[in-house]
């Protein structure tokens, strides 16, 4: 069954387990960027991460077709189309972030907010986590957060196809 | 409405995000592009109209609500204002160039969201109020800059995009050095607050931000390819495709002007040099003028000379642009040499704020002229191959608009009137007889010639003649020709109507020597 090119059941073994656990650390840096080490860089970087070891360890193929579901053609269709979109989004969402206290300080009518102005919103009586801080800042991260994974899954799949 | 003060960043920025999505359908992508474009010059000349009917002429914007100096805070004054009046209208003109200029491929796989980011770069240099804010917007500016002067990627392209990415690279390091000292020094990053500080505190503080304003100086130099720091130039707008020369040499150098008025005129001009050669109570001009003097010369020397010299219109362009700089430069020495003591105010009919004024005409006439020259030259090298002056000939012939439009840029920057640049070389020369410097005059007169001289070249060479075979078989698509007559125009009724852009050019002077009012416009709330 198998080739020498194969990778060993060690390591298909040990990614299967460390990959979920990789993408559960990058979801808790980026919840807690905004007062604490982490945030949608960061955790971009992380998830990625886990796709590399998918990539890596069981090919190219495996990821696009059974993970993705997406099929490989052309510069900007496919999976490098995918990617594109995610970081268009992530981009598009990051920029939005900055504009949504001008476009609430309209609607209150009650003064004024200027570009980039953040607020913050606290939710208790939360089961288990008892009290989440929804911050503004968190929209902006979750920007740089697909542009970061969208950016470097495209540098993985074009370099990865050469 | 203040926050008209960010918009021209948020439509350049927005324009960028909705082109990338928009990849896969071509005609839709070029239409947002434009329409960007457009809007941007809406944007700015609403900003324009804000600046001038505001009662001390600045608007202040506190990014996020953080109140100077603390937050980041945009300013948009009349200096600011003229400069982003500049930027929308060349870079309007580049976008139309684009359209039929850059390769389909190009301008599907990433021309537009990186030249609207370029854009975003530029905006954001002119407006922000915050040191820091500024090495980031050079940033910006920088990394879009770099994939597009390395666009076409062929061996030369990459070889000149690797020498322009590494020496901004280490211009930037540099920067982030001296703000740092900076900030270590005067404990602040915003630029009204450091020039309170630098007002009243004694020499013997203001020592080391001597030394780290000139390490900034030479940053700031290499953005605007200034001798010893022009290197680069030829060989980047050689490769960048030409509507991105255009804005290179038309805007992206006048950001590294600006950064040198700005700086050097409204915050550093207020601290006062340790006793020394100066004279006691000289203000940091007293140094800084002689060493723009020196700058200058170099620059229209070596531009003019390696102008004369080139074989290709680019080349010939590129060389060019190093010695117009060189013009911007030169009053600007004459008006720091003449910065009066410090405490005391500068007037608002000397040498200083006529100096300013001169440069900031021959920037915009510069920005204006130069672009469409790379303009001329991109309609011929993306019809016939090659801008060589061995394979050009005749293209008055061939086509009288577009060599008519090369013509009229060409004259311009020669400062024939009654063209915008004969008054900025005008303004240039009046500047150095009232300051009675025969250096001044001397090196204008020698760099006036040589502009004549390789534009004579350059028209003998590539415009006049017979039609060579390249040419007489070439077919220029309108749109070129359309974006350099409408520049063309654009030239001759700034020179014939002169008045309003002496106007605006003065006023952005008296706006940057005012050092007490930019003060009392940014932190005036918070006190």
């Amino acid at each position: 069954m198998s080739s020498e090119t194969d990778t060993t059941v060690i390591a298909r073994t040990v990614v299967r387990v460390v990959v979920p656990i990789i993408l559960l650390t990058a979801v808790a840096l980026l919840l807690q960027g905004h007062n604490l080490p982490g945030g949608g860089f960061i955790a971009g970087v992380l998830t990625v991460t886990a796709f590399a070891l998918v990539y890596i360890v069981f090919g190219r193929e495996f990821l696009q077709r059974s993970l993705l579901h997406v099929e490989e053609d052309g510069f900007l269709g496919g999976a490098i189309g995918e990617y594109g979109r995610t970081f268009t989004f992530g981009l598009a969402l990051a920029a939005s972030a900055g504009v949504g206290s001008i476009v609430l300080g309209e609607l209150l009518d009650d003064g004024q907010f200027e570009f980039l102005t953040q607020g913050v919103v606290f939710v208790y009586h939360v089961p288990v986590y008892h009290e989440i801080e929804i911050p503004t800042a968190l929209f902006f991260d979750l920007g740089v957060y697909f542009v970061v994974v969208g950016a470097l899954l495209t540098i993985l799949a074009v370099v990865g196809r050469e | 409405m203040t926050d008209l003060v960010v918009a021209p960043l948020l439509v350049a920025l927005f324009t960028a995000v909705a082109t990338l999505p928009l990849r896969s359908a071509r005609r839709v992508q070029q239409a947002v592009s434009v329409a960007g474009g457009v809007v941007y010059l809406v944007a700015v000349a609403a900003l324009v109209r804000a600046v001038k009917a505001d009662g001390d002429g600045y608007l202040v914007y506190e990014l996020s609500n953080w109140d100077a100096p603390f937050g980041i805070t945009l300013v948009a004054d009349d200096l600011s204002v003229l400069m982003l009046g500049l930027t929308a209208v060349v870079s309007l003109a580049a976008l139309v160039f684009s359209v039929r200029g850059i390769p389909a491929v190009g301008q599907r796989l990433s021309y537009h969201p990186l030249y609207h980011l370029m854009v975003v770069g530029v905006t954001g240099s002119f407006l922000t109020g915050d040191i820091f804010n500024l090495f980031v917007w050079f940033e910006v500016m920088l990394m879009s800059s770099y994939v597009l002067v390395v666009f076409y990627s062929g061996p030369d392209e990459t070889r000149a995009a690797l020498h322009y990415a590494f020496l901004n690279l280490l211009g930037s390091a540099v920067m982030l050095l001296s703000i740092g000292g900076l900030y270590a020094t005067t404990g602040t990053l915003n630029m009204a607050d450091m020039a309170e500080y630098l007002a009243a505190a004694p020499a013997s503080q203001t020592t080391p931000v001597l030394g780290l304003s000139a390490m900034l100086f030479a940053v700031f130099a290499l953005k605007a390819g200034i001798v010893p720091f022009q290197f680069w130039v030829p060989d980047a707008y050689r490769a960048a495709p030409a509507p991105v020369a255009a804005m290179l040499a038309g805007v992206v150098k006048k950001v590294g002007i600006y950064a040198i008025v700005r700086l050097y005129f409204t915050v550093f001009a207020v601290a006062t040099l340790p006793p020394g050669p100066f004279g006691d109570n000289a203000t940091f001009l007293a140094f800084f003028g002689p060493v723009f003097l020196l700058m200058a010369i170099g620059s229209i020397v070596v531009g003019g000379l390696g102008a004369v010299g080139r074989e290709d219109l680019d080349g010939l362009l590129a060389y060019s642009s190093i010695g117009q700089v060189g013009f911007i430069v030169l009053p600007l020495a004459v008006a720091a040499s003449a910065v009066p003591a410090a405490g005391t105010a500068i007037p608002g009919d000397g040498i200083v704020t006529l100096g300013i004024t001169a440069a900031l005409v021959y920037s915009v006439n510069h920005g204006l002229a130069k672009s469409l020259l790379f303009f001329v030259s991109g309609a011929l090298s993306r019809t016939l191959g090659t801008v060589r002056f061995d394979a050009l000939g005749g293209v008055s012939e061939r086509n009288p608009a577009l060599a008519g439009s090369f013509f009229i840029g060409a004259l311009a920057l020669i400062g024939i009137p009654p063209l915008s640049g004969f008054f900025g070389k005008f303004l240039v020369f009046d500047v150095g007889a009232r300051a009675g410097s025969w250096v001044v005059l001397g090196v204008a007169l020698l760099g006036a010639i040589l502009t004549i001289a390789y534009f004579t070249l350059a028209w003998a060479r590539g415009f006049w003649g017979p039609p060579s075979d390249a040419v007489a078989g070439a077919h220029v698509d309108r749109s070129f020709v359309l974006v350099a007559a409408v520049l063309a125009v654009a030239i001759v009724v700034l020179g014939v109507g002169f008045g309003p852009l002496y106007d605006l050019s003065y006023e952005a002077a008296r706006s940057a020597t005012e050092t007490q009012g930019y003060v009392d416009a940014v932190l005036g709330g918070s006190q």
